[in-house]
């Protein structure tokens, strides 16, 4: 009897067979996105880091505590920073929930940031990866966009002014600018609108977006031909149970392991209720938009538009333009040694002056030794 | 080796991998459950359980978690979880009990209930928070309100009670009243004072009182020559004084003095004068005397004898709004009294022996620019200037201010708010060495009063049904011939009639009588005699009514108005005058010791009044009444409450009433 229906549901039983394990990547919903064999070269840890793969568990862990979080979370000004203070003193591992979700969104931040190399160093955006790159750059988009709109719900001091930053930083790109901030904020300055748009943001049309947009990445990189290799690793092969699935676990594993150590570890901030007419100083952005609030000190429209605007462009652009197949598979092909080299400036480029505006800059903006 | 159903290829290097990375999974996930349930909040409930168990004795392991407890006070925007470990904080049998278990202290919850107030509307503090550091038990980052400390708790009632004096408050009511009488609201904008308190000497008639070593002796320092001077020091450089005086000394030509013939006074009848009058009631005389008006120790080197004389004459065409009434002399009284004055308080005080050349003209409009920025128009008024000059930031919401960067404090002292407030009160140039405040020289208890009463002003709105005023009143402006009397022999100066009347610094009047239902209290013959003639019905007394020689045409006047209108309905009664009810009186007299504390017969204590000839002052309903409910009557009297009952009441009425006049001499007049 039992085993009618656990048949029913599992129609492939636990793989024995060669055919078995073959199958069993069929037959289920969510083991379908694998191929039946992956590529031995894939699986080496040294290859992708697993650095799309913890990206993934850390939306998954996000959702999973953004929706317990939804529970208590109430988007109004008048009720928000109550609601977070019950969360982090009343809510039974409220604290942790809070703690887990905070941590994982920068983490998720960083580890996108560490993936988009890792797929650029490997070479793996060429032909005929070009749509998937571009996929990724949007979901990089999506997921700064996710952390940004996250940022002001607790509705403190340091959420209030670091979205002040960042949405004038908004306003200054030419003609479009201002409309855009206006969209985001429903009106001229941060208020109830304002939390709320972020809130819905935050919560549904940026999630939504990036599940479809993850699926489509996915969905790419099976229809791309599976992860990238060099020529002649492209054909060894395995089968993705047990090799792959069970790599997958252990990272999920890996992956809990370290959210929860920083949950329990650290303590998510949260300073005293957003206070419109009180400016600290300096007020800072994000840490992943201090970057860009550093260039902007330079020059605001050639920081805050014209460098950011020409990244952006050429990261999409770039695998239309460089279709050369030499290259592809291998970290640091010396075939590629000009374009890395490139990729690797700017890249160190972005984390040092993110590294500046974060621990160099007090008062006023002013220069100043962190320690 | 290969592991079930796996089949062959997970390497033996990744197997120990996922064994150990399954524990540490494990190992976080206990270590969330465990520090969840070892949060604070529960351990203090453990340890509560643990001790009424032990009190039970039953040795009952009970889980002993409440859950979470909180007040939720949706009108006053609050939540407060403090009961979570805070469990015996409303239990009477838990006064012994190891805090955080320990009932309150006093009788404050039952008459601030908990369930209705919360706890962090008087203590300050997170409430939202169930650990001791969340809750702000001690100044944490990012939580404005920490728990306000047992010497700051005042302010905290001063949040809701906006009554110039609320029970219970001493520094509160003391500071609030301090700030009334340096004329605080002069300057700045404080929330609950009314610029009609300010009060200070027209400067129009000054030409004609001072002259120039005086002006630059007072502007130097105000407190040289008036130890209680109520206006600060200004800390004028000498250049800003001779301005000043140079713009304030021209004549301006408006009022003029009397002419009297000074060569035919007698000061030996000017000084009988004096005691008769009882001066010293309002003015001190070399630091004895009243507060209620300025010192008089040095008047002679400050104002000439013809001032003297033209003032006490008449007093009011000078100062309209002077405390000083316009006592009934004669020319030559007043004229022997001004010569009195002059030649026995005419000392020179240090730092006004200066020269008395009149300042330069030429320094005149620098002396208006000054007297403009340093806002001196606000108290003083002059005509051609407006009467308020808020130069000053306002103090609304003052115990809410937040000092960025750190504020400037006394040496050695923390840089907190309340210490800011009173490093500034104390000396404004502590703090900005370019202040324009003047130092007003408050003694450290006074600058704390003031301090407290600052930090009451505060930025939330209490909402109304919670808060507590000073019931709104139309000043009491009597009229006709009673008013006009009133308005000459300025009783309000002293007494108070429906809560008008001035309030000295102390927050209180300088009599305590107040005379809103005196016709109830005190017989109208008595009521005539006693305006005609106040001898001291409390000898002890050291602030007793002026003689202002009313008329006896005037005493009946005013007798008549008090007894007719100054009633009180519910105070009308009788008392049973039999022998059996006086007898009993008496008993009762005795056995609640009365004597202690009047004079029957010919002894007794002076503490309160002489009893005797009682039945011709007192009134029957009133001396009921006042037995009854001391307290109510005058707050904070030293009159015993004994809890009588009616009928004890009116036997010791009847008692009082019957007492014979004294036959000797009269004492204290």
């Amino acid at each position: 009897m039992s085993n009618r229906v656990v048949r029913s549901i599992f129609r492939v039983g636990w793989p024995r067979t060669r055919q078995q394990r073959l199958r069993a990547m069929l037959s289920s919903l969510v083991l379908h996105v694998h191929p039946t064999r992956v590529r031995v070269h894939v699986l080496r840890p040294s290859y992708t880091l697993g650095l799309g793969l913890v990206s993934f568990y850390l939306f998954l862990i996000l959702t999973v505590t953004g929706l317990a979080l939804m529970l208590y979370y109430v988007p109004h000004p008048a009720a928000a920073y109550r609601s977070m203070k019950d969360i982090e003193y009343a809510v039974t591992f409220g604290m942790f929930l809070r703690n887990a979700h905070r941590w994982a969104a920068h983490g998720m931040v960083a580890v996108v940031f560490l993936h988009m190399c890792r797929v650029f160093f490997t070479g793996s955006y060429k032909p005929p990866r070009e749509l998937n790159w571009v996929v990724g750059v949007v979901l990089l988009l999506l997921t700064l966009a996710l952390s940004f709109t996250g940022y002001l719900l607790p509705w403190d001091q340091l959420a209030f002014w670091a979205i002040t930053v960042g949405t004038a930083i908004v306003a200054y790109f030419p003609v479009l600018g201002p409309q855009v901030r206006y969209l985001l904020l429903g009106g001229h300055e941060i208020g109830q609108a304002a939390l709320l748009r972020f809130y819905v943001l935050h919560c549904l049309i940026l999630p939504l977006a990036m599940a479809f947009l993850v699926a489509l990445h996915f969905w790419r990189v099976r229809k791309d031909g599976g992860l990238s290799a060099p020529p002649d690793r492209l054909h060894r092969r395995v089968p993705a149970w047990p090799h792959l699935v069970f790599r997958e676990v252990l990272v999920l594993i890996a992956v809990l392991v370290l959210v929860h150590a920083a949950a329990l570890l650290f303590d998510a901030p949260l300073e005293e209720i957003a206070d419109a007419t009180r400016t600290p100083n300096p007020a800072k952005a994000p840490w992943y938009f201090l970057g860009l609030q550093e260039l902007v000190g330079y020059g605001a429209i050639f920081g805050g538009v014209v460098v950011p605007t020409a990244l952006v462009l050429a990261l999409l652009v770039l695998p239309y333009l460089d279709t050369h197949p030499r290259g592809v598979g291998v970290w640091f092909a010396p075939e590629r040694r000009v374009a890395n080299a490139v990729f690797a400036v700017v890249a160190v480029a972005v984390v040092a002056v993110t590294i500046v505006g974060t621990f160099f800059r007090g008062p006023n903006w002013a220069w100043v030794w962190p320690w | 080796m290969t592991p079930g159903g796996l089949g062959h290829g997970v390497s033996r290097r990744l197997l120990l991998a996922s064994a150990g990375l399954s524990l540490a999974l494990l190992a976080t996930v206990v270590w969330a459950v465990v520090k969840e349930a070892r949060v604070e909040w529960r351990v203090w409930q453990g340890r509560y359980a643990a001790l009424e168990s032990a009190e039970l004795a039953t040795g009952s392991a009970e889980d002993g978690s409440r859950g979470l407890q909180q007040f939720w006070l949706p009108d006053l925007d609050r939540v407060d979880r403090c009961t979570s470990c805070h469990l015996g904080i409303a239990d009477p049998g838990r006064m012994d009990a190891p805090q955080p278990f320990r009932t309150h202290p006093g009788r404050w919850l039952e008459t601030h209930r908990p369930d209705r107030y919360g706890c962090t509307s008087c203590h300050g503090g997170q409430g939202e928070a169930t650990s001791y550091r969340g809750a702000a038990h001690r100044p944490v980052p990012y939580w404005p309100e920490p728990m306000a400390s047992r010497e700051l708790m005042e302010a905290r009632c001063g949040t809701c009670h906006k009554e110039r004096r609320p029970r219970g408050t001493d520094w509160l009511a003391r500071g609030r009243a301090l700030m009334v009488d340096r004329n605080c609201t002069a300057c700045h904008e404080v929330p609950g004072h009314d610029a009609a308190e300010v009060r200070s000497p027209r400067l129009d008639g000054l030409p004609i009182k001072v002259g120039p070593a005086w002006v630059r002796g007072w502007l130097k320092k105000p407190k040289g020559y008036l130890p209680k001077s109520r206006m600060g020091d200004f800390r004028l450089a000498e250049r800003d004084v001779e301005a000043l005086a140079a713009f304030v000394l021209p004549p301006r030509g408006k009022l003029a003095l009397d002419a009297v013939e000074l060569s035919k006074a007698d000061t030996e009848k000017g000084g009988e004068v004096f005691r008769r009058s009882r001066c010293v009631t309002c003015h001190e005389i070399n630091g004895r005397g009243g507060t209620l008006a300025p010192a008089l120790t040095h008047v002679g080197a400050k104002a000439s004898r013809e001032w003297l004389y033209s003032w006490i004459r008449g007093p009011h065409r000078f100062q309209p709004k002077t405390l000083m009434p316009r006592f009934r002399l004669t020319d030559e009284e007043a004229r022997d009294l001004a010569a009195y004055l002059s030649y026995e308080f005419g000392d020179t005080p240090e730092g006004f022996e200066g020269s008395d050349a009149p300042p330069s003209p030429a320094l005149a409009g620098e002396g208006r620019s000054i007297f403009e920025k340093r806002g001196c128009y606000s108290c003083h008024e002059l005509e051609g200037f407006p009467t308020l000059a808020r130069i000053a930031p306002k103090l609304l919401a003052i115990g809410d201010r937040v000092l960025e960067p750190a504020p400037l404090v006394a040496r050695g002292t923390l840089p907190t708010l309340p210490n800011w407030l009173f490093t500034k009160v104390s000396g404004p140039e502590q703090v900005l060495e370019s202040a324009r405040m003047p130092t007003f020289g408050f003694a450290e208890d006074e600058a704390a009063a003031v301090t407290v009463a600052l930090l009451s002003l505060r930025a939330r709105e209490t909402p109304p049904a919670r808060t507590t005023r000073d019931p709104v009143r139309p000043p009491y402006e009597p009229q006709g011939e009673f008013g006009a009397l009133v308005r000459r022999y300025r009783c309000l100066s002293c007494h108070t009639i429906g809560g008008s009347g001035h309030v000295t610094s102390t927050g209180l009047p300088l009599s305590t009588v107040a005379l809103d239902r005196i016709g109830s209290q005190l017989t109208r013959d008595h009521l005539e005699r006693f305006i005609g003639q106040p001898y001291g019905v409390r000898v002890a007394l050291p602030e007793r009514m002026p003689h202002l020689n009313i008329a006896p045409e005037e005493a009946r006047v005013l007798a008549g108005y008090l007894s007719t209108v100054m009633v009180d309905d519910a105070l009308e009664g009788a008392v049973p005058s039999d022998a059996a009810t006086v007898a009993r009186g008496k008993e009762l007299f005795d056995r609640h010791g009365c004597a202690g504390c009047h004079i029957v017969g010919n002894s007794g204590g002076y503490v309160g009044p002489d009893l005797n000839g009682g039945g011709a002052r007192l009134k029957p309903g009133w001396t009921v009444a006042w037995l009854l409910e001391p307290e109510r009557w005058k707050r904070g009297t030293l009159e015993p409450d004994r809890g009588l009952t009616k009928p004890e009441a009116e036997a010791l009425a009847a008692y009082a009433l019957s007492l014979p006049a004294r036959k000797a001499k009269a004492v204290g007049r």
